[in-house]
């Protein structure tokens, strides 16, 4: 069983994880992990009934309130024997969950200060080439299947297009062209929403295409089309109001990046790192004092 | 609209169709039918049936709106996510090395790139339409209670004090501050700052509303949705019970609740009486999705409660009403059927069944019995649903069906060329195939040793879901209709509905699912009542390829019924496929196989064989009106190359040969279900 709990993420955290919670919500305050009295207030009997009463939407009942004091002292008493057996000693889960914990608050901290107007513009301009928008097209298409016509389904294509170009604009065309499950028309799309219905080739065709005309026949992995271009947009560089919720949510991410890198800067100030490598590699061990 | 009328607007065109109409008289390869010209089309049945549908392309040219899609009310649009992603927030997915938090997740999902938590640079081929960020709910509601002694609190000189006493205070005083904090917040007397949104906000912030609140900054409606959900994590004695619970809603509803844990109760029913209550508190919605049947040692469809007795008729509403959906496949197998439940299924073992047939989710416990068999997999779970409903009036496992891929390393990198794995121990490297996941310590009496190793793994799958529009709400309600459908990792577009009146031309109109729902229901729904005179019910299918993945083989239509002695049986049918004019089905029942251009060595591969789309109606030949029955549809793909032979490629590693090369990718439709007297 150990071998298994070892080996396995999931029963390893439903079994230990809620143990390492509760002792480092607790051991902050109350009564030390170190000392032989435990008590549960009545706040913290209150929080715990919190607890329960949103998940559970309703109040405990005194046999419930009951078990949760039960099943918290037993939490307590399981994580003061461990740690004074030094099970959390290099355990790498407890580590990795405090310094998660720690960088955690930190971010919330860093959330809380919404980023101005110019920062965001800063940022854009500086970053220019991220939220440039796609080129995009509308258009409407003609549909031909090698798989019904074979080495026909060119000529059928140029036929269909000369007559086509003779019809005029507006000819309808849902009844032209073979049955698919494409759409005919397509509203006013970036290139990569067109690949991701029609395939890159064909996306990377219709940008030759010229505007109000039909053409073609153009390849996809389905087969032939004739395109008529409605309109088309050029790629551009949006202004802020465009693309303010990315910027803003690439701005937060980045600041906390470099807010959270030089936290570690300042923290690291405060120690002494000594790096001991192998006599092998002697010159590193002298030039390794610091660890960032 | 009048004859005249139609014929001036539709003359030219149709005069312009007639010549190649002619020119492509004997036209190629597709299935049977009456006309085979791509002249006459739907708008020619429209006309007869002028009032069946709004938006026929006949109204359309009378209409103002130019576009003949404007008005029309059902959806156009599929689209692809993953219901089934874990987090660092996950306590084992940050345990097993997972450093991405949901924000990188969903950039993921919206087509940035991000780096691994193995530090290997990785992008999707295409962005998704949505994704659920759904970590375990347990350990998220303790994680709530840690926030306390914050210095962002220190403006205030109360705040200050119990700051003060908690970094440098004795044990005692430390107690006294923190449980007059904590009785502060559950009096509501905590100091003016406390109410400072901008100090307070982040500070009370639990993981939970951490995470709702970057679902919010993620989902954009109409472009990319950020669906709230989380999973409920029930696993006794290593059976896979899990679920994932679905919003509807937003922030500010989830908020109102703490995700109720299988630390809370292990049994659905509990899940499900909280979710009751959620609904009622809030007024918002949720549903919920089973995974992994298939490591459950036949305890998804038992036939019996969680404490052991029978199934009651309320039950059998309840489990109908939260659990609509199913996953069919995910990292961790296929949970469609067994070859053993299904003998005349050739598509029954091929795909993500080697390796998970062996015990449940952790191996322990005891190995899969035959006995656990039927109510282990999906297809049996249908059928017990219609036996379980002769007997109780209500189906309990009245389900539709998605993919997803409950990867534990926040990327839906599912892609074969771009697998990274289900936990970041299973990213890309040499030697990731060879790595041992699992192993069973069931003693030697129940059975030898097993072991699941990496490349057991699938690289699958997505969820399909057929909604109006990309957002919370569309996406959910069409879920709760069941309007969706699985995919092992391919993005092929499925359509697929039943009727009474569906024939042979339907299959060739333009607009194929104008029809569809014109003349009866899409996938997920029950048959409508069969009109007098009524023999059998059809099917209207159609797919369409992933451009980037292979042609399509062929669509089946699985058919699930009851027999005279009330036991469900099945049966596949071969209803369409690719290169008809060199396939047809065999004397034993078995279509040609559409042959295979996989080049393992260079993982690549041709589309010279199969069809970029397939259509058909099909009629039900064995159809008997006085016995429940389901259908769905399952569409293969040709052969492809899988992920671990881009790995072999990439890594120059050789696998022994039981690891797969190469596999047939695969959609399944949820069911349209028939019963008598409806």
């Amino acid at each position: 069983m150990m071998r298994k709990i070892v080996r396995e993420p999931l029963l390893h955290f439903l079994t230990i994880g809620a143990a390492l919670f509760l002792y480092f919500h607790w051991s902050g305050g109350g009564s030390g992990p170190t000392s032989d009295r435990i008590v549960l207030t009545a706040g913290q009997i209150g929080h715990l009934a919190a607890g329960f009463a949103k998940t559970w939407q309703r109040p405990p009942t005194e046999v419930e309130i009951k078990g949760l004091i039960d099943d918290w002292i037993r939490e307590e008493i399981a994580v003061r024997e461990a740690m004074a057996s030094g099970l959390d000693r290099d355990d790498t889960i407890i580590r990795r969950r405090l310094r998660q914990k720690l960088e955690f608050l930190f971010e919330e901290v860093d959330a809380a200060v919404p980023p101005s107007d110019r920062e965001l513009q800063a940022w854009l301009t500086e970053n220019a080439d991220l939220y440039r928008l796609e080129p995009q097209v509308s258009f409407r298409q003609i549909y031909l299947s090698r798989e019904r016509r074979g080495s026909a389904t060119e000529d059928d294509a140029r036929t269909l297009l000369a007559r086509l170009r003779a019809a005029g604009p507006d000819t309808p065309i849902d009844h032209l062209g073979h049955p698919t499950l494409l759409p005919r028309e397509v509203e006013m799309s970036s290139l990569a929403e067109v690949a991701r219905t029609f395939g890159q080739e064909f996306s990377r065709s219709t940008e030759a295409l010229p505007v109000g005309v039909w053409s073609g026949p153009i390849q996809s992995g389905f087969g032939l089309h004739l395109v008529w271009v409605r309109a088309r947009v050029a790629g551009s560089l949006p202004d802020l109001a465009q693309v303010r919720l990315a910027v803003e949510r690439d701005f937060t991410a980045d600041r906390r990046r470099r807010q959270l890198a030089a936290m570690y800067e300042r923290l690291l100030a405060k120690y002494r790192v000594v790096i001991e490598r192998k006599a092998a590699d002697d010159d590193g061990g002298k030039s390794g004092a610091n660890a960032s | 609209m009048k004859r005249n009328e139609l014929a001036r607007k539709w003359l030219p065109a149709v005069a312009l169709g007639l010549t190649l109409a002619f020119s492509s008289a004997n036209a190629g390869s597709a299935p049977a039918g009456d006309e085979d010209v791509p002249v006459k089309g739907a708008f020619d049945d429209y006309d007869k049936h002028g009032d069946e549908h709004p938006a026929a392309a006949g109204d359309a040219a009378r209409s103002k709106a130019y576009s003949p899609y404007a008005g029309k009310s059902y959806p156009m649009h599929v689209y692809f996510g993953d219901t089934h992603n874990h987090t660092a927030n996950s306590g084992d997915a940050y345990m097993a090395g997972n450093s991405l938090t949901p924000e990188q997740a969903y950039r993921f999902a919206r087509g940035e790139e991000v780096v691994s938590s193995t530090g290997v640079p990785v992008r999707l081929s295409r962005p998704l339409d949505f994704l659920v960020v759904s970590d375990h709910a347990e350990g998220l509601g303790i994680m709530f209670q840690v926030q306390e002694g914050n210095p962002a609190l220190v403006s205030d000189p109360v705040a200050a004090q119990w700051s003060k006493v908690l970094k440098t205070g004795t044990p005692e005083e430390k107690a006294a501050a923190q449980s007059e904090v904590v009785k502060a917040q559950a009096m509501g007397t905590l100091p003016k700052v406390f109410k400072d949104p901008k100090v307070v906000g982040p500070l009370m912030m639990s993981v939970w509303q951490q995470y709702t609140a970057t679902a919010e900054k993620f989902n954009e409606p109409g472009r990319f949705t950020a669906m709230i959900g989380y999973e409920w994590t029930s696993v006794p004695g290593g059976n896979n019970l899990h679920r994932n619970v679905l919003f509807r809603d937003g922030k500010d509803k989830a908020d109102q609740v703490f995700p109720f844990s299988a630390w809370n109760s292990e049994d659905p029913e509990k899940l499900w009486e909280w979710m009751a209550k959620y609904e009622q508190k809030t007024g918002g919605k949720l549903l919920a999705i089973p995974h992994n049947a298939n490591l459950s040692n036949g305890r998804m469809f038992e036939l019996v409660d969680f404490g052991g007795n029978p199934l009651s008729k309320d039950y059998a509403e309840r489990r109908a009403r939260w659990e609509v959906l199913q996953e069919i496949v995910q990292t961790k197998g296929n949970s469609e059927t067994h070859p053993t439940l299904s003998p005349n299924d050739e598509f029954a073992g091929d795909l993500g069944v080697a390796g998970w047939e062996y015990g449940n989710l952790t191996l322990t416990d005891s190995p899969l019995k035959p006995g656990m068999l039927p109510t282990n997999y999906l297809r049996g779970g249908l059928l017990r649903g219609l036996e379980l409903e002769s007997k109780l009036g209500v189906n309990p496992f009245k389900f539709g069906v998605v993919g997803s891929t409950d990867v534990h390393n926040s990327l839906t990198s599912i892609e074969e060329d771009n697998f990274f794995g289900k936990m970041p121990i299973q990213e890309p490297s040499p030697k990731r195939w060879e790595h041992k996941s699992k192993q069973s310590d069931w003693d030697a009496k129940l059975g030898p040793t097993k072991s699941r190793y990496t490349w057991h793994y699938l690289s699958a799958g997505y969820a399909a879901v057929w909604a109006v529009d990309n957002t919370r709400e569309a996406l959910w309600d069409a879920m709760k209709r069941r309007e969706a459908y699985g995919t092992s990792g391919s993005r092929m577009t499925v359509r697929f509905f039943g009727g009474w009146h569906y024939r042979a031309a339907d299959a060739r109109a333009r607009d194929a699912a104008g029809t569809g729902y014109a003349k009866g229901v899409p996938m997920g729904s029950d048959l409508p009542k069969a009109p007098a005179g009524a023999k059998a019910p059809t099917f209207l299918v159609a797919a369409m390829k992933d451009p980037l993945s292979g042609n399509l083989d062929r669509i089946q239509i699985v058919k699930g019924w009851l027999d005279k002695n009330g036991k469900g049986r099945e049966k596949i049918y071969n209803v369409v496929w690719g290169d008809a004019d060199r396939r047809k089905i065999g004397a034993d029942g078995k279509l040609t196989p559409v042959g295979d251009t996989v080049d393992v060595a260079n993982a690549t591969w041709k589309d010279t064989i199969g069809d970029p789309q397939l259509a058909a109606v099909w009629t039900d030949p064995a159809f008997d009106p006085s016995v429940r029955a389901f259908y769905y549809a399952r569409v293969i793909e040709i052969p492809t190359p899988r992920w671990t032979a881009y790995d072999a490629l990439r890594f120059g590693v050789k696998m022994p040969p039981e690891v797969p090369m190469k596999q047939r990718e695969r959609a399944w439709s949820s069911p349209i279900w028939y019963t008598p007297g409806t």
